[in-house]
């Protein structure tokens, strides 16, 4: 059931346009800096860290992932999840498969693995393409980064990572930011068994991203007692590991938010599709 | 003749055929209501024994189409005893493995071909098809080269045509066609009257529902109407017909001219 509903959707023009377009947008990055010369410090991130790309291809996958965590791939993440069952309805296909001798239950696991997997793949697209991308425009060097909270008016506190430790520290920033993306799934997932409007879920998991930034105290210092419940306002804290020592307050609090935005929608997906009439 | 009786005890002891182990279809009291308090099926009892074809007649809101949903496990009934094959019929039940159906249209996966979606529906759970009963699907379908086209390049008569073929994939012992003639022209109307004749030819039992009078009188054995939800009449074709000249004129005297009030629920079907 898994590797046939896998199939489907891989062949699904929408899921090749957007791992197209993720792939399309780490190589523009790589040809934008690399044009423009690529001897500037560019910032990543929210925190006070600049790397100059020239100096190591290794450069580009972190400017890519802090780049498109959040945005762009909570909006990959929204449309993979969103269309599992919401498209399934639409075109009216859902009705002809759960009228076969099939578990409700075994078609969501289907559903749920599957659109997991595609939303893996999206986050892992986006550093491997950089990374790619980066070590033939800028070769494969130590990655040197300015620490700005380090660093004072007589002194810049300049840090430099081997090629094996740029991997490592992105291996792990990588999966910290796919957990990251879990509330967003789950969510997005949750309004695909509620309703038969693919864009709808999908408009749903985007915008609850796009609340998560604006309720953010960075900008609305009034909200700071929200910050902290946001699904998608940490997703940032994995830039912290290329500082020195790596710094990961707050990162286990926002994984354990994660699992329970995860657990309260993948158990009401559940609850409501084992249960709901299928009239469209 | 048992269509319209709960349990049917005329059909169980007239029929030969009906003698054999459960009715394909075994309704008593089933209820079904919607969101918002619609009332899509009000006490409904029907009795569908084997090798029967039952039209099943209706105007738009009787109630036809969620009654064939609750019997696919589509839709949970608020009250009432539904069976296929003397099996409860609920979401996963093995018996759906028996049952083909068209319902609400066509509902293909859009950027798969034709053929490619025929191969899906294969090897769905309970599909008992090989590649020979594939190939029957395909000759069936007749869209030939198009078959391997995307789906969603097709016209509402191709459409048609391979959701029939799919609802006859493996051969099904029940085969549920909601109005399966809906906007076709006169030939593909034929093609679909052939396929239910050969369909009962092997043996199969249908229920078909149509706004087509006509297409019932001519392809069924039995037929039931149903208005808001109930049941109104229910026999062989000839005796719903009784002294009329034909099923539409009986049918029309039973639901009554149209614009005449009626507490048809709406938005079901």
């Amino acid at each position: 059931m898994i590797a046939a509903e896998l199939a489907m959707q891989w062949r699904r023009p929408r899921t090749l346009a957007t791992l197209a377009a993720l792939c399309c947008f780490s190589f523009a990055l790589t040809l934008a800096l690399a044009l423009s010369g690529g001897d500037r410090l560019q910032r990543v991130g929210d925190i006070p860290l600049l790397i100059v790309p020239e100096r190591s291809g290794g450069s580009i996958p972190v400017i890519a992932l802090a780049s498109t965590m959040k945005f762009f791939l909570p909006l990959a993440v929204a449309i993979f999840a969103g269309e599992s069952i919401a498209g399934e309805a639409a075109s009216g296909h859902l009705r002809y498969v759960l009228a076969r001798p099939l578990s409700r239950e075994r078609y969501l696991l289907a559903k749920l693995v599957v659109a997991l997997l595609l939303s893996l793949i999206a986050v892992l697209l986006v550093p491997l393409a950089a990374l790619a991308a980066g070590a033939a425009a800028f070769g494969w060097h130590p990655l040197t980064a300015i620490d700005g909270s380090a660093s004072t008016a007589l002194h810049t506190a300049v840090l430099g990572f081997s090629p094996g430790a740029t991997l490592a520290r992105m291996g792990v920033g990588t999966a910290y930011v796919a957990g990251g993306m879990l509330s967003i799934f789950s969510f997005a997932f949750l309004l695909s068994t509620l309703t038969a409007y693919p864009f709808a879920a999908v408009a749903g998991g985007v915008g609850l991203t796009l609340v998560s930034r604006v309720l953010n105290s960075d900008y609305l210092p009034g909200v700071a007692v929200l910050n902290r419940w946001m699904p998608n306002n940490d997703v940032d804290l994995w830039e912290h590991f290329f500082q020195r020592p790596a710094q990961t307050a707050g990162m286990s609090h926002f994984l354990l938010l994660q699992l329970i935005y995860a657990g309260i929608c993948l158990t009401a997906a559940w609850w409501w599709f084992t249960r709901r009439d299928v009239l469209t | 003749m048992a269509v319209g009786t709960p349990m049917g005890a005329e059909g169980a002891a007239g029929d030969p055929v009906a003698a054999e182990g459960a009715p394909p279809i075994l309704i008593e009291g089933l209820t079904k209501r919607l969101r918002r308090g619609v009332l899509a099926v009000d006490g409904l009892d029907m009795v569908v024994h084997r090798g029967q074809i039952v039209g099943l007649a209706g105007p738009n809101g009787a109630g036809k189409s969620v009654t064939m949903k609750v019997l696919l496990g589509l839709v949970r009934p608020s009250a009432g005893r539904v069976e296929l094959f003397g099996e409860p019929a609920r979401a996963g039940a093995a018996a759906l493995a028996r049952v083909g159906a068209l319902v609400d249209g066509p509902g293909f996966v859009p950027h798969l071909s034709g053929l490619a979606n025929l191969r899906l529906a294969a090897r769905l759970p309970g599909a008992r098809v090989d590649e020979q009963g594939i190939e029957r699907a395909v000759a069936l379908a007749g869209l030939g080269d198009a078959l391997e086209r995307p789906f969603r390049t097709y016209s509402h008569g191709m459409r048609y045509r391979l959701a029939l073929a799919q609802a006859l994939l493996g051969d099904p012992d029940l085969l549920l066609l909601d109005e399966p003639t809906t906007g076709l022209d006169p030939a593909h109307t034929l093609e679909i009257r052939r396929t239910v004749e050969h369909a009962r030819e092997r043996g199969a039992t249908v229920l078909f529902s149509s706004h087509q009078l006509g297409e019932i009188e001519r392809i069924c054995t039995h037929a039931v109407v149903m208005r808001a939800g109930r049941l109104l009449a229910a026999g062989s074709v000839a005796e719903l017909r009784g002294a009329h000249d034909s099923l539409e004129a009986a049918y029309l005297e039973l639901v009554g001219a149209p614009g005449a009030s009626r507490e048809d629920p709406v938005g079901a079907r």
